[in-house]
């Protein structure tokens, strides 16, 4: 009659039953995400609050009004500055995303230990202090003045934003690069395919997340840059964040940059939203 | 991908960094050793008043103040950043980067203007404290130009910067290894000590470095949030580039530089490529 021993259970093996504690853990992680994400938009909301309060003052809200939108554009030096952000924003941005990726290619052919040194000069700019980045631009830009008295402006500033995006562009296409099939580029030009035309045809279509991310972030950098655009600009050309540094100095904030900030954070909260589901839907049709 | 010929595409890249990043910080050594009048070389002489000004009791108060507040804001973003990056990734939500984007989403709006409305609702009386108290809510806390303020405000500005980081590092751990750790019989706390732990530490290190590099030099952030009582090194080089001074600035800066320096060294340690920095 062995069957009428007890079967052993888990616990008797050490098992000890955590579920309750994982459920925990899961339920206090899940509202910290949700607390971080609140508290990274409080100043955000706080913008879209103020947006819309009829009154000037920032510490009390009167009543609903949309004016402040319609009087975005109506404030000359504000629309200035926020046409002078994008041009600089998005001209840095494009020609640091195509050059950055071929830098990044030139990178990726080098040796491993002529690429370690590249990259850790490619860093610089990335760690580099903002303030010091700055300061060292204006001085090389000074060194220019005795050439081209009128030398700062747009240009300096769209070269300064050039510097700190590009290492951010090569940063995320390098890795890109590695990922894919070392043989691609062989094959393609086993197929008679010249090297330059093989990297336009295969090799850059093969890497497009990594540009497009690149694209990303380095015009995420630019848009909100301000202390490199602080030291690099010149005499009245300003951007968003130098206008707001400036306003913020004479106390004379007008609320139609909050609502500019807000109607910014709006679209491109919309699209990414409205990409979000209309490619689930087509996952789901195609499904 | 090893064609030789696609090298020259990076040749002269190098030559941009060299002038752009290594010849102003010679020029930053020139100036430190000299008195001259911004940067008019005509009438400079040599002068290590600089050095003098760098043992004045404000400067040492400034370099304190911003490696302890540089320090923990950097703890409290990776903390914070490593929590909210492992959740994401372990989250069954299958658009992750729609998340991770939502995350860098704030930074599209101005920096300055952030920091100014966050600085507003630090106020005892604040629009959001206004209403607030109409719907019988009254809640306030008054902690503009407190160090407790400029902490928050560090921390809120460069937790993206913990995050992505961290993220990208845990997502390069394959599942397999998992399996693995959870085959041989490890707990789930203990799967974590062991196996995605030490493996995530490349995207630690880069965490920390982005959030402690930028915090120990910034100086829009303490002005705004700390109405002026709190001077930071970035403020003392903001100040006396604004006053003409560029010798005492650029010595300040080259200081602050060598701790980049380090750091880049240690990131290139740690992560040879340079791949966890994003």
């Amino acid at each position: 009659m062995t069957n009428n021993y007890p079967k052993a259970t888990l616990e008797e093996y050490g098992y000890k039953d955590r579920k309750h504690l994982k459920k925990v853990f899961h339920v206090l992680g899940n509202a910290l995400v949700v607390f971080t994400v609140i508290m990274m938009y409080i100043s955000i909301f706080t913008l879209a609050v103020q947006s819309v309060n009829s009154s000037t003052d920032i510490t009390r809200f009167e009543s609903f009004t949309l004016k402040w939108y319609f009087n975005m554009f109506s404030n000359r030096m504000l629309r200035g500055a926020i046409i002078n952000t994008f041009i600089v924003s998005i001209t840095a941005t494009l020609i640091a995303t195509i050059l950055g990726t071929f830098i990044a290619i030139g990178i990726n052919a080098f040796e491993k230990k002529k690429r370690q040194s590249l990259m850790l000069l490619n860093n610089i700019p990335v760690l580099n202090a903002d303030i010091i980045t700055g300061i060292s631009l204006m001085l090389i830009f000074s060194l220019v003045l005795p050439v081209f008295p009128y030398f700062f402006g747009p240009f300096t500033m769209i070269l300064a934003h050039l510097f700190f995006t590009l290492p951010y562009v090569v940063l995320s296409v390098l890795p890109k690069l590695k990922e894919i099939d070392k043989f691609l580029m062989d094959a393609a030009l086993d197929l008679g395919v010249r090297p330059y035309r093989a990297l336009l045809k295969v090799v850059i279509p093969a890497i497009k997340a990594g540009i497009f991310s690149g694209m990303l972030l380095a015009f995420t950098m630019s848009l909100d840059d301000f202390v490199i655009s602080y030291y690099t600009t010149g005499n009245g050309f300003n951007n968003l964040s130098i206008w707001v540094y400036g306003s913020i100095g004479r106390r004379s904030l007008t609320p139609s940059v909050y609502a500019y900030s807000t109607a910014l954070t709006v679209v491109t909260l919309g699209l990414l939203l409205g990409n979000h589901f209309f490619q689930k839907r087509r996952a789901k049709h195609h499904g | 991908m090893n064609n030789k010929s696609f090298r020259n595409l990076a040749k002269p890249y190098v030559y941009w960094l060299y002038i752009l990043a290594l010849v102003p910080v010679f020029v930053m050594v020139i100036l430190s050793v000299l008195k001259s009048e911004g940067i008019a070389f005509d009438e400079m002489s040599f002068s290590l008043e600089s050095f003098t000004l760098l043992t004045e009791r404000s400067t040492l108060v400034a370099f304190r103040n911003s490696f302890l507040y540089a320090f923990v804001a950097t703890v409290i973003s990776v903390v914070l950043g490593y929590f909210v990056a492992y959740r994401i990734f372990k989250s069954k939500f299958n658009n992750k980067f729609l998340i991770l984007t939502m995350l860098i989403l704030p930074m599209w709006s101005n920096l300055l203007l952030r920091t100014e409305a966050l600085g507003n609702i630090m106020e005892h009386n604040n629009i959001l404290t206004d209403l607030l108290s109409r719907i019988g809510i009254t809640a306030s806390i008054g902690i503009k130009g407190t160090p407790l303020a400029v902490i928050i405000g560090l921390v809120f500005t460069y937790l993206p910067f913990a995050i992505l980081p961290i993220y990208t590092a845990l997502e390069k751990i394959s599942y397999s290894l998992e399996e693995a750790a959870l085959d041989l019989g490890l707990p789930e706390m203990k799967k974590f000590w062991k196996v995605i732990f030490p493996l995530s530490i490349k995207g630690v290190v880069s965490a920390s470095i982005l959030v402690f590099l930028p915090t120990l030099s910034g100086f829009a952030i303490p002005q705004i949030l700390g109405k002026g009582n709190i001077v930071l090194i970035g403020n003392v080089i903001e100040e006396s580039f604004r006053n003409m001074n560029y010798n005492f600035g650029s010595l300040l800066a080259i200081i602050i530089l060598f701790f980049i320096l380090g750091s880049i060294l240690i990131i290139s340690k740690t992560d040879k490529e340079g791949e966890t920095l994003l």
